[in-house]
C-alpha cells in the first residue's frame, strides 16, 4: 500500500476482484449428478412421441425427466403473475407454460425433457440419443401475422392469438379532442425483441433432505421471496420446506424474478434420485429459451391546438407476449406503458389500448424497464416528429407542455399522481451541459468533414414501482462483536445492497460502513418485503434501513441510561455514542456489554416501511456522428441530467446511469432478436450474432442531476435503474432522426446498425 | 488421460477427458471458480487467463494443451492481501457491479498494461473488446484500467 493507492468502493469488491465471490454455477455439493435439456428445435409442432430409451442406456445416464415425471409430481406450469382484465370485462386468456412440454411445442428451445447423468458431458451426450417425433404445425412469430385471419392459432382457447384486449384512459376525451385540434400527428415505433443477457448463464443445484424433508435451492435471484415463492407454487412445496440460496449473482435486469423449468425439475430430480442435482446453461440455450424483453410496437397519436398545446395523447399498442403467459409479462404491455403515457407533459385527455398477442416465440417478460423506457422512447419520438411535421421548434413545443413545477402533485388525465419534479429547469440544464447553443456550428464543421450530426433529446419521466409487498422489512442482530449485522429481502445483483445499505445504516448509527453487515435473504429470518426490481430496492429496502436506525436507537437508549446511570430521555445519541454529560457509552459498547449466548440479544429488532411508487425523470441529450459512407455512427457526446430525487451512493448511483444508458444503447445501436419468418427459427442465438455492446459503444456519458427529493418516502429516493435506458433510448434516437431527417430519411426504428443507416441513407438518395 | 497444469505457481496433476477445455479443468477440477464461463462461443472474455504472461480465453484451448505452460488466474493475482493494481483500480473506480465479468476484465487489463503501459483511451476499448459487461457500460472499466496503470507507473513494485 502507498499514497498512490486509492481505496475500495464497495464491501463487496475484494470478493468480487479477487476471484471469491460465489456465482451460482460455483457451488458444488458431495455426490451431485449433473443435468441437461432437451429443448424443442421446432417453432410449432405436435409431438407424436419421445423416446427416451437410447439417453438412458447411454454411459452414465441416470434419469430422464419428461412431461409425464412432471404430471406425476403434481406440478403446475410455470407462474404467470396477475392477470390483466380485458376492455369487455373478461379476463385476460393465460396460457401457462407447462414445466416440460406435454403434446405440443410452441416456440424454439422450448424444454422437453431433463437427462441426469454422472457428469455434464455425460447428460449432454445422453441428450443427444433422445429421439422426439414431431409433426410440424405451421408457426407465426410476428405480431402483424398473429392477428390476421387465417394465422395459425397457438392455443385452442385463444383462437385469435388474442390473449387479451386492454385499455387505460377516457376514448371519448380523446376523441372529442382530436376534432378539435389544429396540428395532429401519428407516429408507430416499434421496441424490437431483445434478451437479457446478464453475464452469468442461469445455473442451479438443487438438493433434497429426506429427514427433515428439507429443499435447498442455489439459484440466482432478484431477493429470496419471490424465487421460494415461484418454486412453491409450481411443486407444490411449502415455502418453509424450500431454502433459496443466491451469494453473488451475476446481473439480473428483470431475469431473475422467479422460477423458470430447470429450477423445478431440478428439485424434482434431487428428491427422486437422493443426490443434489446441478444444471448450468449455455449462453446458446438462453438465447433460445430465457424469458426475452421488449418486443412492443406502440403507436402515439398527438393532437395540439392552434398554440402547440397538447390537447390528447393516444397510443394503440401491441405487446408481443411470446408463445405462453409468464410472470411479470402482462403488466408490460399493459399497465407499465399506461400509468406513465403522457410522459412529463400536460395532456388533458389520455387513452391507451393495448393488444397482448402471442406468437411462436419465447415468451417475454421484464427487461431493464419493462415497458417503462418503451413509453418514454416513444412519447419522445412523437414529439420530435410533431415538431418536425409541424415547424415547432422541438424545445419550444417541450417548453410548452411540460407539466409545470406549481402543479405537483399532479394527477394525469388517466389518474396517475405525479410527486415532483422541474421538467423545465432539468431540460435547461441539459442544454447548457451539452452546449446546445454551439450544436449549429459543430454540426456545419462535420458536414465540411462529410460527416452528418444529430442532436436528440429524451425528456423521460418513469414509474419505479411500489412493489408487491405490502411494506419492507429488515432486521438488525447483533450476535456478532463490534457489528451490525442488517438481514433483508432484496437480494443484489450488482447493485451493490451491501455498501448502500450498510451505508444508510452506518450513517445513521455514527458508526463505521464496515461495522454493518447487510445479507439478503437470508433462509434464517423470516421477513416481509420486495425483491429488486423497479428501481425500488434503495427506497424500499433502504427507508427500512433507515426506520431500523431510530429503532435501534429506542431499544439501546434503555440500556444505555441504565449503564450511564442516568434518565433514558436526558441521553444525548450522537456518533455511535449515547450521551449524559461528559459520559458516554458506544451503541457497539453496549451491545457487546449485553451479549448474550442464545439466538436473540436484547437490541435485536426490526424496522419496516412503506414506500409508493415515485417518478425518476430526467432529460439526456446525445450528439452524434453519422460516416454517411459507412452508416457507421460515433456517439460524439452524451449528456445526462437527472432528477432521482436524494442521491445517497454518488458512485453507484452514476455507476446505474452509466450501464442503463449504454444498455439502451445497446438496443438503439445493435441489440435484436430475429427469427425467421418462415419456419420460426431463431436466427441470432449467441453473441456472434447479437451485438451486445462494447466498449467503445459510448465513451463519454457525463451525468448531473436535477434533485427534487420525494416526499413517498424515508431517504426522498426516487430511483436509479432503470432511468438510464428510459433516457438514451429516445435521446440516441432522436439524435439519429435529426441527422437522418436532413437526408431525406423517413421515421426508421432502431437497431441502427451501419447496415440499416447505410441503406436507408442510400434509399433517401434515391428518391 | 493424466495431464500436469502449472497454475498460480503450483502445479496439479489431474485426469481429464481429451476434450476437456481448459476453463473446465480450471473450474471443475481445480476449483478455481473465479475464473468464469458467460457464453459458449469465445465472445465475451468471461474466462480470460493468463498463460506464460499472455491473456487468453481459457474456452478456446483444451486443458491438454496448457501443459507446460504457465498459468495464472484472477486467484493468483493478489500478493497475500495486498491487491494487484488493476484489482484495487476496478473496485476503486467502481468498474465492477454484478462482478461476473470481472476477472476476465482484469486479466485482459493487467495483459494490456503489460503490452501498454501508458495506453490511450482507444488502446483499452480495443483491448478490452473481446470482453463484454452488461451492468457498467465500460465508462468505469476504461477509468480503472488508466488509473491502474498510473498506479503501476508510481510504483513499480506494484506490479504483480
Amino acid at each position: 500500500m502507498n499514497a498512490a493507492t486509492p481505496a475500495l468502493s464497495r464491501v463487496e469488491d475484494r470478493r468480487l476482484v479477487t476471484g471469491q465471490g460465489r456465482y451460482t454455477s460455483d457451488w458444488n455439493l458431495p455426490g451431485q449428478l449433473y443435468a441437461h435439456m432437451v429443448r424443442s428445435d421446432r417453432a410449432h409442432a405436435v409431438i407424436r412421441s419421445i423416446d427416451t430409451s437410447g439417453a438412458r442406456a447411454a454411459e452414465g445416464c441416470v434419469a430422464v425427466l419428461t412431461a409425464d415425471d412432471v404430471k406425476a409430481a403434481g406440478f403446475t406450469e410455470l407462474p404467470t403473475g396477475a392477470p390483466v382484465k380485458a376492455t369487455d370485462g373478461s379476463m385476460q386468456v393465460k396460457c401457462p407454460m407447462p414445466v416440460l412440454a406435454t403434446d405440443r411445442v410452441r416456440f424454439v428451445g422450448q424444454p422437453i425433457a431433463m437427462v441426469i447423468a454422472t457428469s455434464a458431458r455425460a447428460a449432454q451426450d445422453a441428450a443427444e440419443q433422445i429421439m422426439v417425433d414431431y409433426d410440424d404445425l405451421p408457426a407465426v412469430v410476428n405480431m402483424e401475422a398473429a392477428v390476421k385471419p387465417g394465422a395459425p392459432t397457438l392455443h385452442d382457447v385463444s383462437p385469435t392469438n388474442l390473449s387479451a384486449v386492454a385499455e387505460s384512459g377516457d376514448e371519448a376525451a380523446v376523441k372529442a379532442a382530436f376534432a378539435r385540434a389544429k396540428y395532429t400527428t401519428t407516429l408507430s415505433v416499434h421496441s424490437q425483441r431483445l434478451t437479457g443477457a446478464p453475464m452469468e448463464p442461469r445455473a442451479s443445484l438443487a438438493s433434497f433432505d429426506a429427514a427433515s424433508g428439507l429443499y435447498t435451492v442455489y439459484t440466482p435471484t432478484q431477493g429470496m421471496l419471490g424465487m421460494r415463492g415461484s418454486l412453491s407454487q409450481v411443486t407444490g412445496v411449502p415455502q418453509d420446506r424450500i431454502n433459496v440460496i443466491a451469494q453473488d449473482v451475476g446481473g439480473s435486469f428483470g431475469l431473475r424474478g422467479g422460477t423458470f423449468s430447470e429450477q423445478v425439475l431440478l428439485m424434482l430430480a434431487a428428491r427422486t434420485l437422493g443426490k443434489p442435482v446441478k444444471w448450468t446453461s449455455t449462453r446458446s440455450e438462453l438465447f433460445a429459451s430465457e424469458w426475452h424483453g421488449r418486443a412492443l410496437t406502440l403507436t402515439g397519436h398527438l393532437a395540439m391546438d392552434a398554440d402547440f398545446n397538447i390537447l390528447a395523447m393516444r397510443w394503440d399498442d401491441q405487446a408481443d407476449l411470446g408463445a405462453y403467459t409468464c410472470y411479470f409479462q402482462a403488466f408490460i404491455g399493459t399497465r407499465n406503458l399506461a400509468v406513465t403515457m403522457g410522459g412529463v407533459y400536460k395532456a388533458p385527455a389520455l387513452y391507451c389500448r393495448q393488444e397482448l398477442i402471442y406468437t411462436n416465440t419465447v415468451p417475454v417478460s421484464a427487461y431493464r424497464g419493462a415497458g417503462r423506457p418503451d413509453i418514454a422512447y416513444a412519447i419522445e419520438r412523437l414529439i420530435d416528429e410533431a415538431a418536425a411535421q409541424h415547424g415547432i421548434d422541438r424545445i419550444e413545443l417541450r417548453r410548452r407542455n411540460f407539466i409545470p413545477n406549481s402543479a405537483f402533485p399532479y394527477t394525469t388525465a388517466n389518474g396517475t399522481v405525479y410527486d415532483g419534479g422541474d421538467f423545465e429547469g432539468t431540460m435547461d440544464k441539459a442544454l447548457a451541459m451539452a452546449d446546445f447553443a454551439g450544436f449549429a456550428a459543430r454540426k456545419a464543421e462535420a458536414a465540411q468533414r462529410g460527416r452528418i450530426r444529430g442532436l436528440g433529446f429524451g425528456c423521460y419521466l418513469e414509474a419505479s414501482g411500489a412493489g408487491g409487498a405490502p411494506k419492507d422489512v429488515v432486521s438488525a442482530r447483533f450476535g456478532e462483536a463490534g457489528v451490525v449485522q442488517v438481514f433483508g429481502v432484496t437480494g443484489s445483483s450488482g447493485q451493490g445492497h451491501e455498501t448502500s445499505f450498510a451505508k444508510i445504516v452506518a450513517d445513521g448509527l455514527g458508526i463505521e460502513t464496515r461495522q454493518v453487515r447487510y445479507r439478503a435473504s437470508d433462509p434464517t429470518q423470516e421477513l416481509v418485503g420486495n425483491g429488486t426490481g423497479g428501481s425500488r430496492s434503495l427506497y424500499g429496502a433502504g427507508s427500512a434501513c433507515k426506520m431500523l436506525v431510530a429503532r435501534i436507537i429506542e431499544v439501546a437508549r434503555a440500556h444505555a441510561a441504565s449503564m450511564l446511570d442516568a434518565t433514558p430521555e436526558s441521553l444525548e445519541f450522537r456518533d455511535g455514542a449515547f450521551h449524559a454529560g461528559a459520559r458516554s457509552i458506544a451503541l457497539l459498547d453496549i451491545a457487546g456489554k449485553l451479549a448474550v449466548t442464545g439466538t436473540s440479544h436484547p437490541l435485536d429488532c426490526e424496522g419496516e416501511a412503506t414506500s409508493g411508487m415515485t417518478f425518476p425523470n430526467g432529460c439526456h441529450v446525445a450528439e452524434v456522428e453519422i460516416d454517411p459512407n459507412t452508416g457507421v455512427t460515433e456517439v460524439i457526446a452524451y449528456n445526462a441530467i437527472d432528477d432521482l430525487g436524494v442521491v445517497i451512493s454518488p458512485q453507484l448511483v452514476q455507476g446505474q446511469v452509466h450501464g442503463g444508458v449504454l444498455q439502451g444503447a445497446g438496443q438503439v445501436f445493435g441489440e435484436h432478436i430475429i427469427y425467421d419468418n418462415e419456419t420460426g427459427q431463431l436466427l441470432t442465438g449467441s453473441f456472434m450474432d447479437y451485438p451486445m455492446p462494447r466498449a467503445g459503444w459510448i465513451n463519454n456519458i457525463r451525468n448531473d442531476y436535477n434533485p427534487v427529493p420525494t416526499t413517498l418516502n424515508a431517504l426522498g429516493a426516487k430511483g436509479v435503474g432503470e432511468s438510464g435506458c428510459s433516457g438514451s433510448m429516445p435521446a440516441l434516437v432522436n439524435a439519429m432522426s435529426d441527422a437522418l431527417r436532413g437526408r431525406g430519411v423517413p421515421a426508421m426504428d432502431m437497431p441502427f446498425t451501419p447496415a440499416r443507416v447505410w441503406a436507408a441513407l442510400a434509399n433517401a438518395a434515391k428518391s | 488421460m493424466n495431464i500436469e497444469l502449472n497454475i498460480n505457481g503450483s502445479t496439479h496433476s489431474i485426469e481429464c477427458e481429451d476434450r476437456t477445455l481448459l476453463v473446465e479443468a480450471i473450474r471443475d477440477q481445480l476449483g478455481l471458480t473465479g475464473t468464469h464461463v458467460g457464453c459458449d462461443t469465445s465472445q465475451c472474455g468471461c474466462c480470460t487467463v493468463h498463460l506464460d504472461g499472455q491473456a487468453v480465453k481459457s474456452c478456446s484451448m483444451l486443458a491438454v494443451q496448457a501443459q507446460g505452460a504457465s498459468i495464472t488466474t484472477i486467484e493468483g493475482m493478489a500478493s497475500g492481501d495486498t491487491l494487484h493494481p488493476v484489482q484495487m483500480a476496478f473496485s476503486a473506480c467502481h468498474g465492477l457491479q454484478c462482478g461476473f465479468c470481472t476477472p476476465g476484465m482484469i486479466m485482459a487489463s493487467a495483459d494490456l498494461l503489460r503490452r501498454h503501459p501508458d495506453p490511450t483511451d482507444d488502446q483499452i476499448r480495443e483491448g478490452l473488446a473481446g470482453n463484454i459487461c452488461r451492468c457498467t457500460g465500460y465508462v468505469n472499466i476504461v477509468a480503472a484500467v488508466k488509473t491502474a496503470a498510473k498506479m503501476i507507473q508510481q510504483a513499480p513494485a506494484n506490479r504483480a
